[in-house]
């Protein structure tokens, strides 16, 4: 038995290694490459469950690994409970999914299925780390790793323009909002001094300082638009949609279970922090109640089954965020949990209603009861826990919320706002009711369209996932007659005070959940009913105004006009124009350097008296061939006179004795004229410049400049007076030997003292090859 | 990528000079052991992994243009390049598992020889080196002009 330190490791880095072995086994192990997901989530998933149970001897987990310890930054991670919950849903969906994939990916090239796993298994890993992080800036590193991996996710039809389309947005969107979250985040450390999750969740000292600091709000701003964008909240809400084109698996994985409650997972763990900030209720309720009406009024008139789904997800988020926003927090874990089991069948199951018709139109799909018997009985079953209708977790969930409301202590205080809420509340769930009756009868009733009548039964492979949630489904509200789970859940909650009251038996004697969920079901019925004419009224108003996506698309393009522009305009492909910039730059830098050095010029003695012969003969010989390279008319003329130009150097440095630089530059030359002459050939022909005389005085103008601070700033350098002010050549050469063990102290600094500049550089040598190989073989292969 | 021979024969590097082929088989090898030597004695004396890559690279280039570019072509010179920058990144890592910090290199001492582990960061260098100019070299000499 590992260690319950040792557990959070393996839980969260576990994956991470199968995912790597997914990428590199993938090839030959085709669709079996999902056996890695399964045991991986598996395993995270059982070590979740013991952590849980030592929780109650042991105290919780908690294991720190000092990582940036300069900024503060530890590899920090703890199992409180509402983490190991979390986790819990993302290893155990994973497993269901894992499953489920094996069965539903397509026979593919082998190499894209092991790609699809090791990003699936990879997302999961950081899921997994999010959940589990104690440090702020690990779980962002977590955070952008679940960006980067949905983002392959989404796009994994990445033929499809909509693929790429919706990948980027959702990368664009997310990514964004991750990195503002950053910025909160590095707020957060600045002012307290720590970025430990768990210290800041229960020092009320630390939570002063940062509530009296002027930082505050930016940094509550900045965490929100993290956590918003990231659980798909108005006015970020678009990108999910948009992330349907997912393969089902992934929809059901990211969009419905896990990584879209990263946000608000992120917001449980921020409310002890922000929970009392003035700005805290307005902001974060306002958006979810937005979120959450407007999520089931639009997935009302959709026709795509996974829009729909899209759509009523984001409903629930909404849900979730606004009743953070008004200080529930105690029902976090019974939503949260809910919604993940009951929307993660209807996906599986609209994934295999997919598989089976190859349309998700809802339109073209009816009467697939007759086909597809037992995958509408699971569709009964997840639909009506959607619906709100006992004896479903659903039931028992609406009952907790809408108790939940009538004692609000925060509500309370505005019964006029008590009531509006309500409403709301009782209306946007009718809709999701409408909604689950939609699909029920809709898709799965009355007689069976074309597309329908063709459906076959999904085999084991892809019935077990969706049955497995379903069973819990029931099970969690047939046992909800008891306090079992109103207990679990409570203890799962992100509150440290959990009271849900989590019942499927009704309380006769406090009428009110129950009222409002009749209410709601008959306004569901209702909307059901005119369900022709309410679609209509609302396709009239959705095409009526602007969509936050169509906002986004506008943005983006004046993004890419602005920076084409600005590209075309400084990046015109006149080599002189770039040499005018960049050596007007680099002289610049050295006046500063002179100017903030104060080293004059008039101090060094300049004369050639110390100086040999041979040296100052080479010097001329240069200028000649400097003047030869300017002058000549053909291109070989100028490819000569410059590599004589190069070889002169070496020579000169062998009159001042520095034989590693002769070696590097005869070498360089010698490579450089190879190069020369492979792209002779195809350069056009040699054409003078007819320059205008103003034109002609810049380049007089510019080259005056260059040469003469290059000369200053060469002279000073090397002067002795410099050499006393600044010794680090002193002080690397008594160091290479001591330190490193070298004598030469030019490839020691270039491998030891300075290795990372080395590793940055070589880096960059590797993609200019990578690059040059890429260009030139794409055109050659188009032509 | 074919080419046709009638084009080829004057823009493609084909290597039809009896006169460099003799000397580039003499030539070639010791330029190759030239550059090891001047790897290895990099420590102490002028030399290092940057400058015996590029001379190296130069053998190449000598081979290639006595001998043709065909054998070179069936190569991937960028992988080259790319282990190199495992190495080079590995070498930089190895610390880190035993809690030092990325890059920081220690001296191997085995009798009276020994071996600072910034060499093999160096040998990353010299195939990154080595690797790229290859890469530049064999794709600018199948260029066939426009």
């Amino acid at each position: 038995m590992p260690t319950p330190e040792t557990s959070l490791h393996l839980i969260v880095f576990v994956p991470f290694a199968c995912a790597a072995l997914a990428l590199v086994t993938g090839r030959s192990l085709g669709r079996a490459t999902g056996g890695f997901m399964v045991v991986a989530a598996l395993a995270s998933f059982v070590q979740c469950i013991l952590l849980l149970v030592q929780k109650s001897d042991a105290g919780v987990a908690h294991s720190i690994v000092p990582w940036i310890e300069a900024l503060n930054i530890q590899l920090a991670f703890r199992g409180d409970s509402f983490g190991l919950f979390f986790a819990m849903i993302v290893s155990g969906i994973g497993t269901l999914v894992g499953i489920y994939s094996c069965s539903y990916i397509p026979k593919l090239d082998p190499g894209r299925v092991g790609r699809y796993y090791a990003a699936l298994i990879a997302f999961m890993g950081a899921m997994l780390g999010v959940a589990l992080a104690d440090d702020l800036i690990l779980l962002f590193v977590f955070w952008e790793i679940t960006s980067i991996t949905s983002f392959m996710l989404i796009g994994f039809w990445y033929e499809k323009d909509d693929g790429r389309r919706g990948a980027m947005t959702a990368l664009q969107v997310t990514a964004l909002g991750g990195l503002a979250m950053m910025v909160g985040f590095v707020m957060i450390g600045v002012v307290c001094d720590t970025f430990s999750l768990s210290e800041l969740q229960t020092s009320t000292q630390l939570q002063s300082t940062l509530a009296g600091s002027a930082l505050f709000v930016p940094a509550l701003l900045l965490m929100l638009a993290g956590a918003f964008t990231k659980s798909a909240q108005w006015p970020f809400h678009f990108w999910l949609p948009n992330a349907m084109v997912a393969p089902t698996p992934v929809s059901t994985y990211l969009h419905a279970a896990t990584m879209v409650k990263a946000g608000i997972f992120l917001v449980g763990r921020m409310l002890p922090i922000f929970g009392g900030a003035e700005w805290w209720s307005p902001i974060v309720a306002t958006a979810g109640l937005i979120t959450f009406a407007l999520g089931a009024y639009q997935a009302f008139h959709e026709t795509d089954l996974k829009a729909i789904l899209a759509r009523t997800t984001l409903s629930t988020l909404g849900l979730v965020m606004f009743l953070y926003g008004i200080n529930a927090a105690s029902q976090d874990a019974v939503q949260i949990l809910n919604h993940a089991v009951y929307k993660g069948a209807l996906f599986l199951i609209v994934g295999i209603v997919e598989h089976a018709t190859h349309t998700r139109d809802i339109r073209e799909l009816t009467g697939l009861r007759h086909n597809m018997p037992r995958t509408f009985l699971l569709c009964v079953v997840a639909a009506l826990s959607m619906a709100g209708l006992p004896p479903m977790f659903g039931f028992v969930a609406k009952e907790s919320l809408y108790g939940a409301l009538l004692d609000n202590e925060v509500l309370h205080q505005t019964p006029a706002l008590q009531w509006f809420v309500i409403a709301i509340c009782v209306l946007s769930n009718a809709f999701i009711f409408a909604v689950s009756f939609k699909i029920i009868l809709g898709v799965f009733c009355g007689k069976p369209s074309a597309k329908a009548g063709h459906a076959h039964e999904a085999g084991l492979g892809l019935l077990f996932s969706p049955a497995v949630l379903v069973a819990i489904v029931i099970g969690v509200g047939a046992a909800a007659v008891t306090h079992g789970p109103q207990n679990l859940l409570n203890g799962f909650s992100s509150s440290t005070h959990a009271h849900a009251h989590v019942a499927l038996i009704p309380d006769f004697k406090n009428p009110g959940p129950l009222l409002l969920s009749l209410t709601t079901i008959a306004l569901g019925v209702g909307i059901y009913v005119a369900r022709t004419r309410v679609g209509a009224v609302q396709v009239a108003i959705r095409d009526a105004i602007p969509t936050m996506q169509s906002l986004w698309d506008q943005f983006m393009d004046t993004i890419t006009t602005v920076a084409t522009a600005f590209a075309n305009h400084w990046q015109n492909g006149s080599l002189r124009w770039y040499f005018t910039g960049t050596w007007l730059f680099v002289s610049t830098l050295g006046v500063f350097a002179l100017y903030r050095g104060g080293i004059g010029i008039d101090n060094v003695p300049l004369s050639l008296a110390g100086a040999p012969w041979y040296g100052v003969a080479l010097c001329g010989l240069l200028i000649i061939a400097a003047v030869a390279v300017a002058r000549a008319t053909t291109r070989i003329a100028a490819a000569i006179a410059i590599t004589a130009t190069g070889y002169l150097t070496a020579l000169l440095f062998v009159v001042y004795r520095s034989p590693d630089i002769v070696l590097t530059q005869i070498l360089i030359e010698t490579v450089s004229t190879i190069f020369v002459l492979l792209i002779l050939y195809f350069m056009p022909a040699w054409k003078p410049d007819k320059l205008l005389p103003a034109g002609r005085l810049m380049n007089v103008v510019v080259a005056s400049i260059v040469g003469v601070v290059m000369f200053l700033f060469t002279v000073v350098a090397t002067s002795d007076q410099f050499r006393e002010t600044r010794n680090l050549a002193g002080s690397y050469l008594t160091r290479a030997y001591a330190d490193a063990n070298g004598h030469n102290a030019v490839n020691v600094i270039i491998v030891d003292f300075r290795a990372i500049d080395t590793t940055g550089e070589i880096t960059v040598l590797v993609v200019v090859g990578l690059l040059i190989y890429g260009l030139l073989r794409s055109r050659r292969t188009m032509t | 990528m074919t080419c046709a021979p009638e084009k080829s024969d004057e823009r493609q590097v084909t290597g039809d000079s009896p006169i460099l082929r003799t000397v580039a088989r003499i030539a070639v090898p010791i330029t190759v052991l030239v550059s090891l030597v001047i790897f290895y004695q990099g420590h102490n004396l002028p030399g290092g992994g940057f400058i015996a890559g590029v001379l190296v690279a130069a053998a190449g280039a000598m081979h290639l243009l006595a001998f043709g570019i065909e054998k070179a072509r069936r190569r991937a010179w960028w992988k080259c390049s790319v282990v190199g920058l495992l190495i080079a990144i590995l070498t930089g890592v190895w610390p880190m598992l035993s809690g030092q910090t990325f890059m920081d290199h220690t001296v191997w001492h085995i009798g009276s020889f020994y071996l600072p582990t910034a060499t093999f960061f160096d040998f990353g260098v010299y195939m990154i080196v080595f690797g790229t100019l290859m890469t530049v070299f064999v794709e600018l000499g199948q260029e066939e002009g426009v």
